[in-house]
């Protein structure tokens, strides 16, 4: 934790000529507002009390007051200023580095990792450690130098009742030690039994049904009751630490303090060498007053730093994760092949997805692979998408192994259509185009390609028709002819689609059947197929069956063999007649 | 206000700790005001030469007890109205669960989790915050406020009081002007906030769509500009609640300085002392808080009713599925259902009509449809999850309505079409009707529903934890414990809710073997797509769009050549793809 901690504040260092700038700053303020009760002071003992009314030094009294609380209040403004902008500086890189991390992830980690939680890591955590700077660092550095100052101005006064009242800080340090050993278990107990809470109500409420079939109400009702009652002593005894240590002591100091302040002001009165002034008096008792409410102000804001500590603890965590390894030397791709040799390929190292799958794909040709739900064809597909490293095996791109191509141009070269794409709000060029600099003559020519340059056309504003987001005003079929596109638009060598006529009508997978023998023979062309009408055309059907290539060949071959593929067949020709009757 | 009225009856409950803390926050009110009261005392001794120290040890020793007693008396307050208000939190709590066990699915439905979950988690704790804090206010903040000025302009000097205060009307413009303020950028901050977590959410979504495509660098860019922008937010928010601490330290300076000068004028015409205008300027000190309180009472009144009402409104739905039964003897395990018409609400189309069933003690009864045909809600009118006018119900030739839902439900055994495990061990899963049974008796539900070699392959065997926390089961594991779970309770009838889809056909033949040995002489009712889990039941029935369109044995519906034999020819090839033939 003491390692996250200065890991954190390395992060503020960075912003030095500010931070400089802010502490200068409120200095400035601090000093201006210890100058207030100082003033009153020499008001009382060199003019109120000996009655001397003179205009001029009176009114240079009163303009300097004034100032210097002006001062105060402005300063003081802008050094709050400065700190919310490093700790907001501060969070922004953070936030920048985690998540290009995440992004650069191996996507085995997207596996066992919960969306939630990798969303949480980003944004509520860093969140925290926003919290963390503005309002803890930022307080704790405000009111160390008020007190500072506070006590310095008493030192100026009268250096024996300035030593009474530095009593204070020990005091301070004791209370917030004792406090946060006392207050940090329960503390914890709480938070924990707050989210059994939520975690059983959430429960419950999904629940309910089979807890009423069963007839647990009553049980789950007392479980519950248990937790909640748990949770409101844990919050009592919480309570107890904050009554008894916190504003409750500290005020207690400070009428300890202000009786030991009054019995040495009457000490020093009655003592033969007495001579302490009514305004001394005065002054020690504003500043006493304004010494209290930092040392509240900072105890009461242990448990944000706990919680802050914890969030950057994860945020690191995930910081420290290791990337995708990036080639040292990379290799381009000689052609347009594609050449699988796995050995076995396994996700969580117990159950094999795939084994000896080897397959030979020339450029320019046309292979469909199909296979049952589980027969290991998508998995197929993030191997040459390079998604997960092949442990037993290697998967060749133009004859180099997948890790020695350089990402940028492996995604270059390498075209993936897939089942839902994504769409965001703006022109149908610009989500053709996405970042890509094309000419509105090469977005023409990609739709036109994915057979979709007809129905842009008849659209009212053509290729400026703006999308809304998930392209919520193209049909299904559209939405999948202008991911084709999109993906033509960058010219890959090789073209995979991924279940991309999956849920679209006869009508658009005409179209983008003749797309494809357009393109055939100029890029290879890799389509991952649930309906066997998509690849019926191809040059190859490679047939997997729970992790193997069952069968391999032309569609009339195939069909000839009484097998997988022909049954497989048969049954696409037919509707299911539970799903519609 | 009025949030407190609604609330009397627990103030009532609470009398006590309420009144505890109240008679401590009126001591401590009136407590406070005696140090500056003294210290005036001893500023006046000692300006005039007074001063004796036997005095001196009074007053010091006045203010020390002041110290013991206030300290004692702000642990009693805090402890008894925070420890109040938590106690009305614990019961909200444990009433809205009680109620929510009451509910019928329909309320589930209209309702989602993440509603329900708000209003037992951020409406309870608003309304929490009303019963502690908001007493606080209103009782510290307006007494400390009364007394104080009752104090200032009766004791000392109601001139003084009404000059010194002149800055207050001022500030509590700004403050309230810097409210509005606040709350515009605050909510912009959060509208920016959640933009943030939508990015992030969508980027780890489409995280292999940003591979394939390369894009992680372009994604980089739209991610910091959207945290950017909620930095922007963020610094708005600042800038904002920068304000506050300057503005008040001007106002608390002004306010001194006001003081000061008037309280020398009247020093200079006798009509004040020099440690009168010591006090003074002390009490004003404690008006600080009060000005504040008002305001911040009042906004947490106002958002404790908002959220009382929405508590309010949830404990007074009524369950749509009323206990009214009286029956709570053993009935026969005969089945009758007369359904003329079944409709969720009378505008839509029945989802069931024109159907009878009748169903001899220790029948096994299929129910096989299309997706939609109405088998759920035939088997949700049984257990009466759902219920209507135009749907009569028997079991053992009794109206289902006129047993207790509690001996209704132990007549049954419903395995739902989604399974549903808590967070609990999967011995405890499986024992979630009989929390009691014996292990042997577990273990033997679990062989029966084939999960029990399964769960033996688990790191902690029965005690391995399932859920978030602990190991994730599949969905056919799931819906094996949940089938070992209902069987486990061993009632008269058991309902199969489509509960064997995920499971494959090997398993289900197992499943089915065990339980006809199991279940000899008991009623079962299976419902489900695939066919060969009813081949040996008594009586299947074939609904499309809420009516019966077949009804007989497998060989006679085979006979028939409808539906069901179009569905068990397709299946049948099905299978022969599956097995990779």
């Amino acid at each position: 934790m003491k390692g996250t901690f200065t890991r954190l504040l390395r992060y503020g260092l960075a912003y030095r000529p500010m931070l400089i700038q802010a502490v200068l700053l409120l200095t400035l303020a601090t000093a201006g507002n210890v100058l207030g009760p100082y003033l009153i002071k020499v008001f009382i003992d060199s003019f109120l009390t000996p009655g001397y009314w003179a205009v001029t030094p009176l009114a240079g009294l009163v303009l300097a007051y004034l100032t210097a609380q002006l001062i105060s209040a402005v300063c003081f403004f802008q050094q709050a200023i400065r700190f919310n902008r490093i700790a907001l500086n501060v969070v922004q890189t953070i936030r920048e580095q985690v998540f290009a991390k995440v992004m650069r992830l191996p996507l085995a980690f997207f596996d066992h990792t919960p969306t939630g939680s990798l969303i949480s890591r980003i944004t509520n955590d860093t969140e925290a450690i926003k919290d963390l700077y503005v309002n803890v660092i930022s307080v704790v550095i405000q009111n160390s130098i008020r007190m500072t100052g506070i006590l310095i101005a008493m030192a100026f006064l009268n250096l024996k009742l300035m030593l009474i009242c530095v009593v204070l800080v020990p005091a301070v340090i004791s209370i917030m030690l004792i406090y946060q050993k006392l207050s940090t278990p329960v503390f914890q107990q709480v938070r924990t039994l707050l989210s059994d809470i939520n975690a059983r109500m959430n429960e419950g409420i999904q629940g309910m049904s089979v807890i009423q079939l069963m007839n647990q109400q009553g049980r789950f009702s007392r479980a519950f009751e248990t937790t909640s009652t748990d949770h409101y002593k844990a919050k009592i005894r919480n309570v107890m630490i904050d009554g008894l240590m916190l504003r409750a002591l500290v005020d207690l100091v400070y009428m300890a303090l202000l009786a030991g302040l009054l019995f040495a002001f009457g000490w020093d009165f009655l003592s033969p060498a007495g001579a302490i002034q009514v305004g001394v008096i005065y002054a020690f008792l504003n500043y006493l007053g304004n010494l209290t409410e930092p040392v509240i102000d900072m105890i009461s804001r242990l448990n944000m730093f706990q919680q802050a500590l914890v969030s950057a603890d994860r945020v690191f965590k995930l910081l420290d994760e290791s990337t995708v390894p990036v080639p040292a030397h990379p290799e381009s791709p000689r052609d347009a092949s594609v050449k699988f040799e796995i050995g076995a390929f396994s996700y969580d190292g117990r159950t094999t997805v795939l084994t000896d799958v080897n397959l030979t794909i020339e450029p320019g040709q046309f292979v469909g692979i199909v296979g049952h739900t589980g027969s290991g064809k998508s998995t197929l597909m993030s191997l040459l998408m390079g998604f997960y490293p092949v442990e037993l095996g290697t998967v060749r791109v133009g004859e180099i192994p997948l890790d020695r191509i350089d990402p940028a141009e492996r995604s270059r070269r390498m075209g993936l259509v897939q089942q839902d794409p994504f769409i965001f709000m703006g022109t149908i060029a610009d989500n053709i185009r996405l970042e890509w600099d094309l000419t509105d003559a090469e977005v023409e020519q990609a739709a036109r390609q994915a057979q979709l340059h007809d129905a842009i056309m008849r659209m009212p504003k053509g290729y400026q028709t703006v999308l809304t987001e998930r392209g919520g005003n193209l049909s299904n079929g559209q939405r999948q002819l202008l991911s084709l596109a999109r993906t033509l638009a960058r010219k890959p060598d090789i073209l995979i689609l991924d279940e991309a006529t999956a849920n679209i009508d006869s009508h658009t997978e005409a179209l983008i059947q003749q797309s494809l023998m357009a393109l055939r023979g100029h890029i290879t062309i890799i389509a991952i197929a649930h309906r066997l009408s998509t690849v019926m055309e191809a040059d190859q059907i490679v047939v997997l069956h729970q992790g193997h290539v069952q069968q391999q060949g032309h569609h009339k071959a195939l069909m000839a063999e009484e097998g997988l593929y022909r049954h497989m067949y048969e049954l696409q020709q037919q509707k299911d007649p539970v799903v519609s009757a | 206000m009025s949030v407190f009225w609604k609330l009397r009856w627990f103030f009532k409950v609470e009398w006590r700790r309420y009144c505890i803390a109240v008679s401590a926050l009126v001591i401590v009110g009136f407590a406070v005001l005696i140090p500056p009261w003294i210290t005036g005392r001893v500023v006046d001794g000692i300006a005039e030469g007074t001063l004796t120290l036997n005095q001196l040890w009074l007053n010091v020793g006045i203010v020390l007890g002041v110290a013991v007693v206030s300290y004692v008396m702000r642990v009693v307050w805090r402890v008894s109205l925070f420890g109040a208000s938590y106690a009305l939190s614990n019961r909200l709590r444990r009433d809205i669960y009680r109620h929510l066990t009451r509910q019928s699915s329909s309320f589930f439905q209209k309702h989602n989790t993440g509603d329900l979950m708000a209003r037992a988690t951020n409406d309870i704790q608003a309304v929490e915050m009303t019963a502690g804090e908001a007493v606080l206010a209103l009782f510290d903040g307006a007494l400390t406020g009364i007394l104080v000025l009752t104090v200032m302009t009766t004791q000392i000097s109601w001139q003084l009081t009404l000059i010194a205060l002149v800055p207050w009307p001022i500030v509590g413009f700004f403050m309230w002007r810097f409210g509005q303020e606040l709350h515009a950028s605050f909510r912009l901050a959060q509208a920016r906030f959640s933009d943030l977590n939508d990015k992030v959410q969508e980027s780890i979504s489409g995280i292999r769509l940003i591979r394939a495509f390369g894009r992680e660098g372009v994604e980089d860019a739209q991610f910091n500009a959207i945290a950017r922008e909620a930095n922007a937010a963020n610094l708005a928010v600042a800038r904002t609640d920068s304000k506050y601490d300057p503005a008040i330290s001007l106002a608390v300076g002004m306010s001194f300085f006001l003081s000061v000068a008037g309280g020398a004028w009247f020093i200079v015409n006798d009509q004040l002392t020099l440690g009168q205008l010591t006090s003074f300027t002390l009490y004003l000190g404690f008006m600080i808080w009060p000005m504040f309180a008002v305001g911040w009472m009042l906004n947490l009144v106002e958002r404790g009713q908002a959220a009382y009402e929405r508590i309010d409104e949830l404990m007074h739905t009524e369950p749509d599925i009323k206990d009214n039964g009286t029956f709570t003897g053993d009935a026969d395990a005969a089945i009758d259902m007369t359904i003329h018409a079944f409709q969720h609400t009378p505008e839509q189309p029945p989802v069931l009509q024109d159907l009878s069933l009748s169903i001899q003690a220790g029948e096994l009864i299929g129910i096989v449809g299309p997706t939609g045909a109405g088998k759920s809600t035939l088997l949700d009118l049984l257990a009466r999850m759902q219920e209507g006018e135009g749907a009569n119900v028997q079991l053992g030739g009794r109206p289902v309505a006129d047993f207790t839902l509690d001996n209704l439900r132990r007549h049954l055994s419903v395995v739902p079409q989604t399974p549903f495990l808590f967070t609990a061990t999967v011995a405890e899963n499986i024992a979630l009707g009989q929390p009691d049974a014996s292990r042997d008796a577990i273990e033997a539900a679990a062989r029966i529903a084939q999960i029990h070699d399964d769960i033996l392959r688990f790191s902690d065997g029965y005690e391995t934890l399932v859920g978030e926390r602990g190991v994730t089961l599949s969905g056919g594991q799931k819906q094996r414990v949940a089938i070992a779970r209902a069987l486990l309770t061993d009632a008269p009838v058991l309902v199969l809710d489509d509960a064997l889809s995920a499971v494959d056909v090997r398993t289900e033949q197992g499943i089915l073997s065990h339980l006809k040995a199991a279940r000899a002489g008991r009623t079962t009712l299976i419902s489900c797509h695939r066919l060969t889990a009813i081949e040996e039941a008594d009586q299947i029935l074939v609904l499309d769009q809420g009516r019966c369109i077949e009804r007989g044995t497998h060989q006679e519906l085979l006979a028939l050549g409808g539906w069901y034999q179009r569905t068990f020819a397709y299946q049948q090839l099905e299978q022969v793809v599956e097995a990779g033939q």
